[in-house]
């Protein structure tokens, strides 16, 4: 016996890491059927460990301050030792990490797996969606730059268009009139310490809820009688499918060389492109850059806003949006599992995507 | 079953080399800056700047006036304007400090008096030890 | 039945929209301007400035302004000509501090107000003598421009040393002597603020190398200003010295960035070869 296998056998007798790995992991089984897709929920929690290692990090240095959290950031670019290199993963997998998700969201939406009995993890998996884009939201703010702290200025302003409650809460956001280093301070703490616990437990919640339905057998050229009514409680165990290690993991692990090659591929060839000249100039509250867009991911309501004449109207209708994207599983009550099967909604799935590279396309472009 | 022992080694190695490659910037990143060759004292005669005369040095590449102002003693401080970084100068008789670039205006303490500068000039430790002045 | 609720529920929500209707500042932010948009300057100068009454000879006077290096580094009308912007009534008040347009020969103290230094060197030399002296010496604006006519004052560099300017009063070739000798400092200065403008493309800050440049631009260029030729060729070692650690650093950015792109490389590729191993890998074996 090996060194490896000794060590192995040491914790075998102790803690049976052997028959664990069997259970949670040979036993889970992956359906026949399965295709690349399958493999993004675990390539976002792969994006969110690098997040998470690269923030804390980045924390060494970087200083909440408003006098100093430019400069603090500069001197991570500049003279700490491979600082650049963090803070490109960081920022490059800030972007990358919200392509991933809304892949995952959209080819779980198409094959289904938001059907009974999932609608819980959908739901889960929604507000995880939501509290990512505050997760980028409140980090954009913490460099303190031209950029960061206009589009802060701007998003912060959106709650005043409603009636009454608008300005309290628009106030409560930025710690006061004006964003300031009050802001810095609420959104560091939100970016570091509030959001991550939250994320992490809804994040454990979605895993659980994974393991105890099993995962979803997409619904692509299902015989009828595989679609029995849901009336109690089964695991979808999938005794004809792969077992989750060794064989899917290859895949997993595959999917996340993928995604860190992507990564590497941005850094390499396009240091600048989420990093453009106003984000290398400190927040000046007394000037205004002619040019100020929010990042990629925020141009879908972005542009959706000002399109809409009427500010009240857009808002009430981006909020309807996310309450019927949240609460979608409980509004989908069609027997119909496979979404070729059904017009509609195949057509409503493939406007949305349309509507929404159109959206960034415009409000990108302008 | 050559090929897949094979493969196996090679994803051992690239495995290891990639772990290296990033525990290399992981540990410079963590360790402390190199030391800062700069950072020497400057020491002077205390008798080469009479009381309400200033005198310029170079202090680890800054632009340096030391004044003895004569009721508080010695104070050092950078000549870098803070403004866009030309370098100031001492008025004797007014007792200030004046930039020639945009007139910004220093006191002697290196607080803006007026002028487009943001913020007070830099200043430097000093101190007396005996007949000797201790910059830094 | 969802269909119908949703759009039931989008209908109940276009009165109350309406009732609820506009919040200004909200309009103002976010419907008039790209995202945040520019900040609305209002400024009792320009407004009269522009307006279609205003004397023809004055009215260009904002726009010329707005070409101007003054424009780029926020210096505005009350910096220079004094007066209250803030308050139409009263913006050109002697009590607020107007000073309105100078005399020829006021013109160096009036800009010498902010650049001290170089109003110092100016007064030393010929130009600044023939001035005080005949009254007919070039002042600032005679190579700097000012707002008059379609002039705007740009920012200053050695091509201001030009047969058309210099001869209008003496023969151009005391100037060409001039403008050789700055020539090859100058030269590497403006080679320093191409590089600069490079690494902040690459998104490198580097603030603190800029204003030393700036520092050593302006020393160098007060010094112009005495119009001594033996002066300016006596001190150009010391400045080419001080240029000298500025251009290390840019170099060694520009190498350092070199390097960022190969290290990055090199990861982009172990990670490649890594997914391409465990595609492989991941293929059942072939009996």
């Amino acid at each position: 016996m090996g060194v490896g296998g000794k060590i192995r056998d040491w914790f075998d007798v102790r803690i049976g890491l052997g028959d664990f790995v069997n259970v949670q992991f040979r036993e889970f089984r992956v359906p026949r059927n399965s295709n690349v897709f399958h493999t993004l929920g675990l390539v976002t929690v792969v994006a969110y460990m690098i997040q998470v290692i690269t923030g804390i990090l980045l924390l060494v240095y970087y200083i909440p301050h408003p006098d100093f959290a430019f400069k603090s950031v500069q001197e991570i670019m500049g003279s700490v030792s491979f600082g650049w290199l963090l803070r490109q993963v960081h920022v490059v997998g800030s972007s990358l990490m919200v392509v991933v998700v809304f892949l995952h969201m959209a080819s779980v939406f198409f094959m289904g797996g938001y059907r009974k009995p999932r609608e819980m993890t959908w739901v889960v998996g929604g507000l995880m969606f939501l509290i990512t884009l505050v997760f980028c939201l409140s980090g954009y703010l913490l460099p303190w730059t031209q950029l960061s702290y206009w589009a802060t200025t701007v998003v912060t302003s959106i709650p005043t268009a409603f009636p009454y409650i608008g300005d309290f809460i628009s106030k409560v956001l930025r710690g006061g009139e004006y964003v300031t280093g009050i802001t810095l301070g609420r959104f560091f703490a939100l970016h570091v310490s509030i959001l991550p616990p939250l994320f992490l437990f809804l994040m454990l919640l979605h895993i659980f809820f994974v393991k105890r339905t099993g995962l979803s057998t997409p619904p692509f050229g299902l015989s009828a009688e595989q679609q029995s009514p849901w009336t109690e409680y089964r695991r979808e165990t999938h005794p004809y499918g792969y077992p989750f290690y060794p064989d899917f993991v290859k895949k997993e692990v595959f999917m996340g060389m993928l995604y860190l090659t992507m990564m590497f591929f941005f850094i390499t060839f396009f240091p600048t492109l989420f990093l453009p000249e106003e984000a290398n100039t400190p927040a000046d509250p007394l000037r205004t850059p002619s040019q100020i867009r929010p990042e990629w991911y925020f141009l879908v309501p972005y542009q959706l806003l000002k399109l809409i004449p009427n500010k009240f109207i857009g808002i009430t209708l981006l909020i309807l949006l996310v309450v019927v994207f949240l609460l979608w599983p409980f509004l989908d009550t069609k027997k119909e599992p496979n979404i070729l099967k059904r017009p509609v909604l195949k057509t409503v799935f493939f406007l949305i995507l349309v509507m929404l590279a159109v959206l960034t396309l415009w409000g990108s472009y302008r | 079953m050559k090929r897949r022992k094979f493969l196996k080694v090679l994803l051992g190695l690239l495995g290891s080399t990639i772990v290296v490659t990033l525990a290399y910037p992981l540990v410079k990143f963590l360790a402390p800056p190199e030391a800062e060759s700069k950072t020497r004292k400057l020491v002077l005669k205390k008798s080469e700047i009479p009381a309400g005369e200033a005198k310029g040095f170079t202090f680890n590449n800054i632009p340096v006036i030391v004044i003895n102002r004569p009721d508080k003693g010695f104070i050092a401080l950078s000549r870098v304007c803070t403004h866009l970084g030309c370098l100031v100068t001492y008025e004797r008789g007014k007792r200030i400090l004046l930039c020639p670039c945009h007139a910004g205006m220093y006191d002697i303490e290196g607080n803006v008096v007026s002028g487009p500068p943001p913020k007070p000039l830099q200043k430097f430790p000093a101190r007396v030890e005996g007949e000797n002045l201790v910059i830094g | 039945m969802r269909y119908l609720l949703l759009s039931l529920l989008m209908v109940l929500n276009l009165p109350l929209g309406s009732l609820a209707g506009y919040r200004e500042e909200f309009e103002r932010e976010f419907l008039s301007k790209p995202w945040a948009g520019d900040q609305v300057e209002e400024d009792a100068c320009i407004a009269c400035h522009v307006a279609e009454k205003m004397d023809p000879r004055f009215k260009n006077i904002p726009q010329s302004w707005k070409m101007s290096i003054h424009y780029q580094h926020n210096v505005s009308c009350h910096d220079c000509h004094g007066g209250d912007p803030k308050d139409a009534e009263m913006a050109m008040s002697r009590q607020r501090g107007f000073v309105g347009t100078p005399k020829y020969a006021e013109v160096p103290e009036f800009c010498g107000k902010c650049h001290v230094g170089i109003l110092k060197n100016y007064l030393e030399s010929g130009h600044g003598k023939a001035l005080k002296s005949t009254g007919k010496g070039p002042n600032c604006v005679t190579c700097h421009g000012s707002h008059k006519e379609d002039q705007y004052v740009k920012k200053a560099s050695i091509e201001i040393i030009n047969e058309r300017l210099c001869s209008k009063c003496h023969s151009y070739e005391r100037a060409k002597i001039m403008k050789q000798a700055l020539f090859l400092t100058e030269k590497k200065m403006g080679e320093l603020e191409e590089g600069f403008s490079r690494l902040k493309a690459e998104g490198v800050y580097i603030e603190e190398e800029e204003k030393g440049l700036f520092n050593i631009q302006a020393e160098f260029r007060t010094l112009f200003h005495t119009v001594d030729v033996s002066l300016v060729k006596e001190r150009t070692d010391e400045f080419e010295k001080k240029l000298e650690p500025i251009d290390t650093k840019v170099k060694n950015t520009f190498s350092e960035l070199r390097f960022r792109r190969n290290f990055s490389a090199f990861i982009l590729l172990l990670f490649a070869g890594m997914g391409i191993v465990v595609f492989i890998l991941s293929k059942p074996p072939k009996e």
